[in-house]
């Protein structure tokens, strides 16, 4: 979820409404836009607000968000009409970026007075789309340009890696492509986009200036703004020309709300016929039924209410036919898909809290996985037996599950992006976990008795997902004289009080000591194991004091059961 | 003379054997009782001032497993020297490492305390060295011969010398020292008086035994009085953990509500995850940063359902009958079978939507384990439980959806009143977040929901409302818990479990 810095006094100013500084008003005037203040440094008087909406990169930036308030506040509704000039730069697309970054969009503002916190929005407002409506920068990126310094046509070309050499932003001496992707700090966290083209993209003007290497790095002798900056040039590259196109009457919009004047770009692609003019602010629209706002809400707009709640969500409506209405949906709202989304508007604009919530006691039975009465009664047992139950992570390590354990690796759930080194796979089996939890309290008074009932995750692959889960228990003691008969004893207690009959046959497993160790037998099925844990395993797992523990298969126990308690 | 109590007699008289002074465990193996008794008798006389007890920190230091090594075989740089001994006092490095059997990683090790202790002298030109004629057994070899006689030593009764010793043996990497508290338990003159004065042991009896019962001496016998406010011994009873037992509670409370529970597989397929619930295969919470992927094998079986897969896609591409635009990008039918941990258990929904017993009216939650790339802090888990499930019946609408959500409010959160703002989920519309105020706690985030988009239902072949909802339980058993650090759910601190109150 995008957060973005907002300048209080800026936003004060673009929402045209005093709010004090007051945490709950601003607080209540952002649920509008489903964002949140997540942090306010009153030293530099900007807010850290966390926009929710995925889908509205509109509104990560301050111009867009204060755009949107002043509707729901009621101090400018309606839908805001937005023009364009006639294109003034020419851009000519050269075909060998088809495979690599083939699209571009443009636009140039004139007339803009930037200030320092003006410039640092624009630059988070850039960051921010680059960052996750660009996918980092994978999919769109954005340059922002001193138009004086430019001359058209533009070409959006490509380069050999030592082919052309310029200032980039951030450095004072001249580098080529391949220097820039080897050296600059820009370079090495983007230059996996395009290195493995054998040739870059590169946007020049017609004497040959850099303008920018997309989606890499501006120049520093074009591609920088400043407070003297009057006429500015916006350009997206990117690989999806929707986004590109989007990202470009985003970035546009919220220069225009500046106070700018804005003019097209005709961009010209290989093979194509007809110029690709951008940006175009062309207002979509959308009919919905009073019915269909209704039948979700379940309440009862009339289409005149449905008009002017629209409205202040920024659109303009109007009623067509008998239950009907016509919605003119601002260029901006890149989000609408389907009235189901103006649906949405109109009850937010209404205010969530001004309907009142309906309980309605469906007629259902309500009930738990049939699993759960055996896990239930497991539970139970394991504490009047005087166990202290544990929760641990599924996730885990192989180190733990196998060699910690003194077993041969076998075949589990493995990670391919693994966040941490030691949770790199799901657990196979419960007792490493328990190990690892005694582990951790070696100075923790004895004698230790846990346990924990939980899932483990198996290769299957007759399933669907190549694993099934299953829960399984397993417990341990530990002190002094922890041993194989008290383990057993324990063991016996447990199924006598489940109703089973069992036996205890030898068993050979080398996480415990040999002769020390047996298999659980229910209904002829083994169902687990049970033994005094191999003083190797204590050792690798730094234990001072003698264990014993089972771990069985709740799921086999379940079947050996004629019925499980229901 | 002073009245005492056998096992206070036993005590003080092993006391004064062991020299007035002497550890809990001296003093169990003289006297023969057990720590407790001893700790027990120790406390009494203690506060009868006959003796003191008194805490020490002490210095232990052992061996690490190379120092043992070297306490059997020696020293590098003794079998080095040995062996130069051996070849008559000067000869070539390379002859005396390969004599001397040492493995590469020690020999400049070797060459180095050799050169330091002046043992001999490396001709830099020829590569060859020559013994001097003082070697004797350094205080390094001494303190390693002992430590690795009695496995470990407390560095406070070594000899100063020694004691530097452990420092440069600590340096090498062949010893550890650990901090460790011991109790020394020391006759007062008091103590030592009374023992001089004679004690007497007053006829009182400590424990009640079946035997005196049947006899009837009891009838006869002093029962000795107890100092009950003495600290006992701990009873840790068996008891579930604190976070299972409030899930327990929850799963109650929401069969109780009328909800049946659904259950799944950790591991999902991304169309299940994902693609089911309209985030398009682009969706950021499908990067590696937001969602893991199973490494082996890549992919699971999505064959089951083909008809269902083709709709998906459609509505991803263009919208299909949905009346959406969809997202506009190519689908792929590959990707769908990607394997992934599921990343929230909304998964299961999709798959009860789905399933052949789809109950409307119906009403599902699950609680289960969840999987996301976090770094693990004070508000982050990387495996994390949720609580979601869904409400399906014809004519549902908003209004129900926050009925619902009031309810979980006041029945499972225990609150006192309830708001609503709006949210955001790639697969519901309209979206809310559910607040709830409960008094001493303040508004809290209680959960997210909405109504699935009809981009969801409809490929599912579902044409009635579906309210989906999730409820943020970790927060609330937090707040409850006193605790404010989720990592603390899955507490490897034996302690806090033991002390923890039930609730």
């Amino acid at each position: 979820m995008p957060t973005i810095d907002i300048d209080y006094a800026e936003f004060e100013k673009l929402l045209g409404l005093e709010l004090h500084r007051d945490l709950e008003k601003v607080s209540e005037v952002l649920e509008f836009v489903k964002g949140e203040v997540k942090l306010w440094d009153e030293k530099a008087d900007v807010m850290s607000v966390e926009i929710n909406d995925t889908s509205r990169p509109d509104v990560w930036n301050i111009e867009g968000l204060a755009r949107t308030l002043r509707g729901f506040l009621g101090l400018e509704t309606g839908l805001k009409e937005y023009r364009v000039g006639k294109p003034i730069v020419e851009i000519f697309v050269d075909e060998r970026l088809a495979t690599i970054r083939p699209y571009i969009g443009c636009s140039i503002i004139k007339g803009v007075r930037l200030s320092d916190p003006i410039i640092r929005g624009f630059m988070h407002m850039q960051d921010k789309l680059d960052q996750s409506y660009g996918r980092n920068r994978q999919r769109t990126s954005i340059g922002l340009y001193d138009f004086d310094l430019i001359k058209s046509p533009l070409t959006y070309g490509v380069a050999k890696p030592t082919e052309i050499s310029f200032v980039p932003l951030g450095c004072e001496e001249k580098m080529n492509l391949k220097q820039i992707l080897q050296k600059h700090p820009k370079g090495i966290e983007y230059g996996h986009i395009v290195n493995k083209h054998p040739v870059y993209p590169i946007l020049l003007d017609a004497e040959r200036k850099v303008l920018s290497f997309p989606p890499v790095i501006n120049s520093s002798d074009l591609g920088r703004i400043t407070d003297q900056t009057r006429n500015v040039l916006v350009e997206v590259t990117g690989t999806m020309n929707e986004t590109v196109l989007n990202t470009v009457k985003i970035v546009t919009l919220s220069l225009i709300d500046r106070g700018g004047k804005a003019y097209a770009a005709k961009v010209h692609y290989p093979k194509e016929q007809a110029p690709v003019v951008t940006p175009s602010f062309e207002v979509g629209s959308m009919d919905l039924d009073v019915e269909y706002v209704n039948k979700v809400s379940g309440l009862r707009f009339t289409a005149k209410q449905i008009v002017e709640l629209l409205s202040k969500a920024g659109y303009r409506a109007e009623k067509v036919g008998g239950d009907c209405v016509r919605v003119h949906v601002p260029c901006y709202r890149v989000d609408v898909m389907h009235p189901v989304d103006l649906v949405e508007d109109v009850t937010i604009a209404y205010g969530y809290n001004n309907i009142k919530p309906l309980w309605r006691r469906l007629p259902t039975t309500g009930g738990m996985r049939l699993e759960q009465a055996l896990v239930d009664t497991a539970r139970e047992l394991m504490v009047g037996l005087g166990f202290q139950e544990v929760l641990t992570y599924t996730l885990t390590n192989p180190d733990n599950l196998f060699s910690k354990m003194n077993v041969k690796r076998g075949k589990v759930v493995e990670l391919a992006n693994p966040k941490v080194q030691t949770l790199t796979c799901l657990r196979s089996w419960l007792l490493p976990s328990l190990m690892e939890f005694l582990s951790n309290n070696l100075s923790v008074e004895y004698p230790q008795r846990i346990f924990e009932l939980g899932k483990v995750t198996l290769l299957d692959e007759k399933r669907e997902t190549g694993t099934r889960d299953e829960d399984w228990l397993a417990a341990v003691v530990s002190h002094a004289n922890a041993g194989f008969s008290e383990i057993k004893s324990n063991l016996d207690a447990f199924f006598m009080n489940l109703g089973l009959k069992w036996q205890i046959k030898e068993a050979k497993h080398p996480s415990f000591i040999d002769g020390r160790v047996g298999t659980a037998i229910v209904e002829g099925t083994s169902v687990g194991i049970l033994g005094e844990i191999n003083p190797q395993v204590l050792m690798k797992w730094k234990l001072e004091n003698p264990a014993a523990g089972f771990e069985l298969n709740m799921q086999k126990i379940a079947k050996t059961k004629h019925k499980p308690t229901a | 003379m002073v009245d005492l109590r056998e096992h206070e007699r036993k005590t003080l008289s092993a006391l004064k054997k062991l020299s007035g002074k002497a550890s809990l465990e001296q003093i169990m193996n003289e006297s023969g009782l057990s720590d407790s008794a001893v700790m027990r008798a120790a406390i009494t006389l203690h506060e009868r001032k006959l003796l003191k007890i008194i805490e020490e920190k002490q210095a232990l230091a052992t061996l690490s497993e190379e120092g043992k090594s070297y306490a059997r075989k020696g020293l590098p740089e003794r079998r080095m020297i040995d062996t130069l001994k051996k070849l008559s006092g000067e000869a070539p490095l390379e002859t005396v490492v390969e004599k001397a059997g040492l493995e590469d990683q020690f020999v400049p090790i070797a060459l180095g305390w050799i050169q330091r202790k002046k043992w001999a002298a490396l001709d830099s030109k020829t590569k060859t060295l020559r013994i001097s004629e003082k070697i004797g057994e350094g205080s390094d070899e001494r303190l390693l011969k002992i430590l690795g006689e009695k496995g470990q030593a407390v560095v406070e009764d070594l000899g100063s010398e020694l004691q530097e010793t452990v420092q440069i043996l600590k340096g090498r990497k062949l010893l550890d020292v650990e901090q460790k508290t011991r109790r020394i338990i020391e006759i007062t003159d008091a103590g030592l008086a009374a023992t001089k004065k004679g004690t007497r042991v007053a006829a009182e009896v400590t424990q009640l035994t079946p035997e005196l019962i049947i006899s009837g001496k009891w009838r006869k016998a002093k029962l000795q009085k107890y100092n009950i406010a003495a600290q006992g011994g701990n009873t840790w009873l068996g008891k579930k953990h604190p976070y299972l037992q409030f899930l327990d509670e929850v799963r109650e409370k929401l069969v109780a509500l009328g909800f049946k529970e659904m259950t799944g597989t950790a591991v999902e397929t991304a169309f299940f995850n994902f693609d089911a619930l309209y985030t398009p295969q682009g969706h950021p919470a499908r990067e590696p940063s937001g969602c893991y992927y199973v490494k082996s094998p890549k992919h699971g079986s999505v064959n089951a359902y083909k008809q269902v897969l083709a709709n998906v896609k459609a509505t991803h591409e263009s919208g299909w009958k949905t009346g959406s635009s969809g997202w506009r990008y190519k689908y792929s039918t590959k990707e769908a079978g990607r394997l992934v941990l599921r990343s929230h258990t909304t998964c299961l929904s999709a798959r009860t939507l789905l399933g052949r017993d789809l109950e409307i009216p119906g009403m599902y939650f699950s609680i289960g384990p969840c999987y996301r790339p976090e770094v693990l802090d004070k508000t982050h888990l990387t495996e994390f439980n949720q609580v979601e499930g869904i409400v399906v019946d014809k004519d549902l609408t908003l209004r129900d959806l926050l009925g619902v959500l009031e309810k979980f409010a006041i029945d499972i959160a225990g609150a006192d009143k309830a708001k609503f703002v709006p949210d955001y989920f790639p697969f519901t519309e309209p979206s809310v977040e559910l607040r709830a105020y409960k008094k001493g706690f303040g508004w809290i985030e209680f959960g997210g929901s909405g109504i699935f988009r009809p981009e969801v239902t409809l490929p599912l072949g579902i044409d009635v409302p579906v309210l989906a909802w999730g409820l943020g339980i970790d927060r609330l058993f937090m707040l409850k818990a006193g605790i404010d650090d989720i990592r603390q759910l899955f507490t490897l601190n034996l302690d806090w479990l033991r002390r923890k109150e039930v609730t």
